[in-house]
């Protein structure tokens, strides 16, 4: 049962800290879908600016996954 | 030592050194067969990639995002294949290419604005000198972490969809074994499951390698307009 507290950080420290990408990422492309519907002329350009938005605001949620992995191998 | 991963990942570079060997092996205006496949692939990375985010200049970098993007691409599909495993399913294949798109970028930003030129710029211009200290750690510690997400990111995702695709696959099997009333109905809909989780990931695989190489352009982009924002 050593290692179950930590596995247990593990995941709270992966599912908690993807709740403020997860909303992060949904805004984004809330927000690109907006813009594309209002300028469907630049839609091209939104679209790359919305996968730079969205690479960016997921990267906090990696920092989460690889905590889960460090936290998991802690014993 | 060759693992399972790596001689996908071999396979994966070595067809996509075929195809781009086969399709500019007959150059013409007016390209046909796979000749015609390649230039719109090239072209594709050019104007949606490139040009959309380093503008003009970026023509010179053009091969090298295009190497990133296609041998991302095929990795990524390769993956697919039943019964083969994504060479970027694995956190040291991916976490390498992170270290070299790094190391390029900053390769970059020194020739361009010299040593002391680039290490300066990591500083926004216009902070006032008391905050200095503070921002200018952070922003050195988050050149630091670009490598780290760009690997991550792609492992994450091409290992959690092949995780996802077998799962499936194995509980269908598992299921229709049984050959029980119940059995056939969860089978049948876990089969349908897989069907659409199947079209997810090729489109997963699409947008990773997609958003590995915008990355590889926007750090580039940064490197060479260092200090201006």
């Amino acid at each position: 049962m050593g290692g179950s507290l930590s596995v247990l950080g593990a995941g709270l420290a992966f599912g908690l800290g993807a709740i403020g990408p997860g909303i992060g990422v949904g805004f984004v492309a809330g927000k690109a879908i907006e813009g594309m519907a209002r300028q469907p002329e630049m839609a091209g350009r939104i679209q790359t600016t919305m996968f730079i938005g969205m690479a960016l605001a997921e990267a906090i949620a990696l920092l989460g996954f690889v905590l889960a992995f460090v936290l998991q191998a802690a014993k | 030592m060759l693992t399972n991963y790596s001689l996908f990942l071999l396979i994966a570079i070595t067809l996509t050194a075929i195809f781009f060997f086969v399709a500019s092996r007959k150059l013409s205006l007016v390209p046909k067969g796979i000749g015609n496949v390649g230039e719109w692939g090239v072209e594709f990375v050019r104007n949606n990639i490139v040009l959309d985010v380093m503008g003009s200049e970026g023509a010179k970098y053009l091969p090298f995002i295009v190497t990133v993007f296609f041998a991302v691409l095929f990795n990524d599909f390769l993956g697919l294949i039943p019964g083969m495993k994504p060479g970027t399913g694995t956190l040291g294949t991916t976490f390498a290419w992170g270290i070299m798109v790094f190391v390029v970028y900053n390769w970059i930003g020194f020739r361009k604005h010299g040593f002391f030129g680039y290490l300066k710029s990591f500083l926004p211009s216009g902070t006032p000198w008391w905050l200095a200290w503070l921002i200018y750690p952070l922003e050195v510690i988050s050149h630091f972490l670009r490598p780290f997400t760009l690997g991550v990111r792609l492992y994450a995702n091409m290992y959690a969809g092949h995780i996802v695709l077998g799962v499936f696959g194995i509980f269908v099997v598992m299921v229709a074994a049984a050959l029980s009333p119940v059995g056939v109905i969860v089978g049948s809909l876990s089969l349908i499951m897989q069907v659409i989780m199947y079209a997810f990931e090729v489109f997963v695989a699409f947008i990773q390698a997609y958003v590995f190489a915008i990355l590889t352009a926007v750090y580039m982009n940064g490197a060479l307009h260092a200090g201006e924002h």
